[in-house]
């Protein structure tokens, strides 16, 4: 596989939002706007490919048996520390992305990559995996929080075109499993072209 | 590699320990600038509220008051040319009701004007509301912001207008803006407290309409929440 495959397989072939259908949790919680979608996405990108380094350098030191505790105590570790320097030196970026660390930590996106590719490939490629996947994952998190936006809020990325009552539905959680499953079907439609 | 006792019991142990190491480490380092930077959100937002900046007005003294738990810090805050006082900002949480998600921390400055206490402006200190729905009470001229700025406290009814109050609810999110009230309220008996308005013997406080008897009401049960209105917040 080149590099440059496995940064676009990230965001077509194994879309974690739309193919693998992982993390769902933050994908259904977070995307009430386009602009929360898309800091989620980052924050989980930047988080995504120290891991994936880090879990690709410790791979061999680590005992098959107990990869997966090994891995959360990495990871959870790791989050909690750009948390606190986050906090500390860059409070503007914290108050903005700063809602949405604790829940990378419970991320199954991260222990997915961590142990379904991170472990079984080196330092680089597990990089490029990182920013391939955080890249789809961005992507998928702001286009569902624009449609939930647009519908739901009649603004996108917080400039609002349509005043008046919209359909609140898409701003409320149930909006965000109709927006997500609708979203799901039209890009496995056209990625099956 | 292939696990056996000795090596897993030995490469969690040092994972584990490396790790709170590191942890610890960095809490060490940033716990300070961490601190720093609250420190310095909260002293920007005592001028914010009052609409002055810190090169015009200087803060004369903060003094907090323990209910419970909760502190409520009243800041006196005045011109620096001629010591007169602008206004009191007062950092109050939300006593009887919580948000969402956990209580919210507001700073709401107050004026005087004609011996009324006039609602000058509400800043928004800590909040874990959902984004996009509670969350807009950070927001600058939010529903809940236009309720209260520029209305005399003493006039406010504190709660939401569908139950006869004076805060128009976010919408989605009646139950975030309820703990907005609250928080307003707190804030005005903090004010009436510090001016000596409101009898500071600890009996008084008690019986005060915070709710300081009870402030662990709707801590784990939100009734409010039960009811199955629409209210998704």
């Amino acid at each position: 596989m080149s590099k440059l495959q496995i940064i676009t397989k990230g965001i077509l072939k194994d879309n974690p939002t739309f193919v693998l259908i992982l993390g769902m949790c933050p994908t259904l919680g977070v995307t009430s706007s386009a602009i929360n979608g898309m800091g989620m996405g980052v924050a989980t990108m930047a988080v995504l490919i120290m891991s994936n380094i880090v879990i690709s350098l410790i791979k061999s030191l680590i005992p098959d048996k107990v990869r997966i505790p090994a891995f959360i105590v990495v990871i959870a570790s790791f989050v909690t520390i750009i948390e606190m320097l986050m906090q500390a030196y860059l409070p503007s970026l914290y108050s903005a992305l700063g809602v949405f660390i604790p829940l990378i930590v419970v991320n199954c996106i991260i222990l997915g990559r961590a142990e379904a590719f991170a472990s079984k490939n080196g330092v680089v490629d597990s990089a490029l995996d990182g920013i391939g996947i955080g890249l789809g994952f961005t992507l998928s998190l702001t286009v569902i929080g624009a449609v939930r936006e647009i519908l739901g809020a009649g603004s996108i990325f917080g400039f609002t075109f349509a005043d008046g009552v919209m359909p609140l539905l898409f701003i409320l959680a149930p909006g965000g499993f109709l927006v997500l499953g609708y979203l799901m079907v039209l890009f496995n439609k056209v990625a099956k072209r | 590699m292939k696990s056996s006792l000795k090596n897993m019991v030995i490469a969690l142990f040092v994972i584990t320990a490396v790790s709170a190491l590191l942890v610890a480490l960095v809490n060490d380092v940033t716990k300070g600038a961490i601190e720093l930077s609250q420190q310095q959100t909260k002293d920007a937002a005592k001028y914010k509220v009052l609409g002055v900046t810190s090169e015009e007005a200087v803060v004369l003294s903060d003094t907090t008051r323990l209910i419970g738990d909760f502190a409520i810090t009243v800041s006196t805050v005045a011109n620096r040319a001629d010591n007169t006082i602008v206004g009191y900002a007062v950092e109050a949480p939300s006593i009887t009701k919580s948000g969402y998600a956990d209580r919210i921390t507001l700073m709401v400055g107050f004026k005087e004007q004609d011996g009324e206490a006039v609602v000058n402006l509400v800043e928004v200190l800590s909040q874990k509301e959902t984004p996009g729905l509670g969350a807009n009470m950070t927001k600058s001229g939010n529903s809940l912001e236009r309720s209260v700025v520029g209305k005399s406290a003493s006039q406010l009814k504190f709660s939401v207008s569908k139950e006869g109050g004076s805060f128009d609810a976010l919408t989605g999110s009646t139950i975030s803006s309820r703990a907005y009230a609250n928080a307003v309220e707190t804030a005005y008996a903090g004010y009436l407290w510090a001016i000596g308005g409101l009898d500071t013997s600890d009996e008084a406080l008690e019986a005060a309409p915070t709710g300081a008897s009870m402030p662990y009401e709707n801590v784990t049960s939100e009734p409010e929440a039960q009811k199955g209105e629409q209210d998704n917040e």
